[in-house]
């Protein structure tokens, strides 16, 4: 007993946002639903709470062996906090979006932040456990706050499809991911991943022995999480889903819930396939993950790349760029080695940063001209410019030009393909690069090369600010690299030593 | 009865749901289908828990109980959000077929 109460003070961040949750229910119910602003404050300063709490114990993690297990599941280490850290910023700059959102009604909207809150939460489980139980309910806790919100707009027909095809694609995938995780229990008698690398009936042993049914339960695994990152053939609810969802919650799904997709999936392949002193059976069967990962990246970014280029749809558009970007942190993870992996960690900071601001530019110009149609920009361009020239930074840093985060995190995932025998994939990355530069301009030709557009802009400046912010992180993450690369750099680092 | 009979009988029931989830039109039919998915899956622990229970360092095949029960509890809690979620579409589009709500394509 004694020994869980002195555990208690290591998910501390988890607490808070447990009370936050709580807190923000008890009080949208003593407001009765009136000024669901209030609501949304709680959560902003409750979320400040909670990133202080977080960044204490990144601090505390830095001295070796400070990494544990706590509880027997929960692994408190900085491949977990890193991803919470950036878990807390995105849901802050959701929640800024539905604070500022001029289209969406001031009041009866409380559950939409118990609904982020909860997704976090979910989120917080996900990526610091091994043990698949855990993993599997703080997916489902995050799935299914996910499918409430895709659908939080009642009366809305594009919300009500969107959130059938998510519950639809979301619970088959569960299914799938929950048999394989069965079998992998079978074949190995354990639900933990680090006992499942080295336990008495390990994955080793029964790779040497039988590899069919550690074949399939490991696709079936893979296909699950697949499908929460949107990777190919998984894509298929990713266009529909972003485009119907209300544009805050797009924003939540495409970068903190895929991020979090890649976190686990980070944590399932480390630490059953890059094991220090693995033997070799075991970094046998890494290499082959390694190559379908490599494979499924191809795929991902040329099919994600190719399909944005005739959209109409700024939602649409973004959606198949983002499934392009899942393919690009999939190369890193191809590679199989800290350098790549390192590059996806990277990579995947920069996309947080670059897509949220994306997506309060669509978020700004749909309270503007009432639709996210590329066509509907027409001219605006020189009318908001503290919004305009924060959305050419992303778009340039989506692309993945200089100087911008998104440049760093492509040269560093092109250079890890390079030196770790992936020149194909780091060439077909390229070429992506060139073949995206094209619907990504789309945007910008729409807004400055076109006649100047009359149109009255109603002053939404708090979500001009917050969209400039961003930028600026963009540009000063993609000049000021060691940082965030260190940062990175101790994430991969723990993953690799594991806990406990 | 034998661990491999279990096993087959789970393998069945996910392949039929499976089928079912592809071929049917009506998204009740697919949320059945999901449903049989899941209970494949408990199946598999609860036989697999059986199993391990015995052997030694098996932990008691608690392990595979528990996750059965939890798996109990996710698809309780994911179909009352699917069926919410199915009847907001019938109110909107006065049909429970996907292929009937089509406001979302290229």
């Amino acid at each position: 007993m004694s020994n869980y109460l002195q555990s208690l003070p290591s998910i501390a961040p988890e607490i808070a946002m447990t009370v936050l949750l709580c807190a923000v229910l008890v009080v949208d119910l003593l407001l009765k639903g009136r000024d669901s602003r209030k609501v949304g404050y709680l959560t902003l300063g409750g979320l400040g709470v909670v990133a202080w709490l977080l960044l204490g114990q990144w601090g505390e993690l830095g001295s070796a062996g400070a990494a544990k297990r706590v509880f027997g599941m929960i692994d408190i280490d900085r491949f977990s906090t890193f991803f919470k850290l950036f878990t807390v910023g995105s849901l802050a700059a959701v929640v800024l979006f539905v604070l500022l959102d001029r289209r969406e009604r001031r009041h009866g909207i409380g559950e939409y932040y118990l609904l982020l809150l909860g997704a976090g939460l979910g989120i917080f489980f996900m990526v610091s456990t091994s043990n698949l139980l855990l993993l599997m309910l703080g997916l489902e806790l995050l799935s299914l706050a996910s499918y409430s919100l895709a659908g939080f707009h009642k009366g809305d027909k594009r919300s009500a499809e969107a959130a059938m095809k998510y519950v639809v694609f979301g619970g088959l995938s569960a299914g799938v991911m929950l048999y394989g995780i069965s079998l992998l229990y079978g074949i190995t008698g354990t639900i933990d991943l680090t006992e499942m690398a080295s336990g008495p009936h390990s994955l080793a042993a029964q790779f040497s022995s039988g590899p069919v049914p550690v074949a399939v339960a490991i696709v079936l695994v893979l296909a699950g999480f697949a499908y929460k990152v949107s990777v190919v053939p998984f894509h298929f609810w990713t266009p529909d889903v972003y485009e119907g969802a209300p544009t805050p919650v797009t924003s939540f799904l495409a970068v903190a819930s895929k991020a979090a997709g890649f976190a686990a999936l980070l944590r399932f392949v480390g630490k059953l396939f890059l094991v220090d002193g693995a033997d070799g059976a075991v970094q046998q069967y890494g290499a082959r993950i390694g190559a379908l990962l490599a494979i499924l990246s191809a795929l991902t970014m040329t099919l994600g790349n190719l399909a944005a280029l005739r959209q109409s749809s700024m939602k649409r558009m973004l959606a198949y760029s983002s499934i392009a970007h899942a393919g690009y942190v999939l190369m890193g993870m191809a590679t199989m080695e800290s350098s790549g992996w390192n590059a996806a960690m990277f990579y995947l900071a920069a996309y947080y940063l670059m897509n949220l601001g994306a997506f309060g530019f669509v978020l700004y110009f749909e309270s503007v001209t009432g639709s996210d149609d590329i066509a509907s920009l027409k001219g605006l361009g020189a009318k908001a410019l503290w919004v305009t020239v924060p959305m050419v930074v992303f778009l340039v840093s989506l692309t993945g030009l200089p100087p911008t985060v998104g440049f760093t995190g492509k040269y560093m995932l092109f250079v890890a393909g390079v030196d770790n025998g992936l020149l194909w994939l780091s060439l077909v990355m390229a070429l992506n690069s060139v073949v995206s530069l094209f619907y990504y301009f789309r945007i910008v030709k729409a807004l400055f090369l076109a006649e100047p557009a009359e149109r009255s802009m109603p002053g939404q400046s708090a979500l001009a600010g917050s969209i400039f912010v961003l930028a600026v992180l963009t540009v000063l993450f993609g000049l000021y690299i060691a940082p965030l690369q260190a940062w990175c750099d101790a994430s991969v680092e723990s993953l690799r030593l594991g806990a406990g | 009865m034998s661990l491999g009979a279990y096993v087959a009988v789970s393998a069945a029931l996910f392949a039929i749901g499976i089928v079912t989830i592809v071929t049917r039109r009506n998204i009740l039919y697919v949320l059945m289908g999901i449903e049989m998915v899941l209970n494949a899956a408990n199946i598999n622990f609860v036989a697999f828990g059986r199993h391990y229970g015995g052997l030694p360092g098996g932990g008691g095949g608690l392990e595979g109980k528990m996750f059965a029960i939890f798996t109990i509890i996710l698809a309780a809690a994911e179909a009352a959000v699917a069926l919410a979620i199915v009847l907001n579409v019938f109110q909107a589009f006065n049909s429970v077929k996907p292929s009937e709500a089509d406001q979302l394509r290229e």
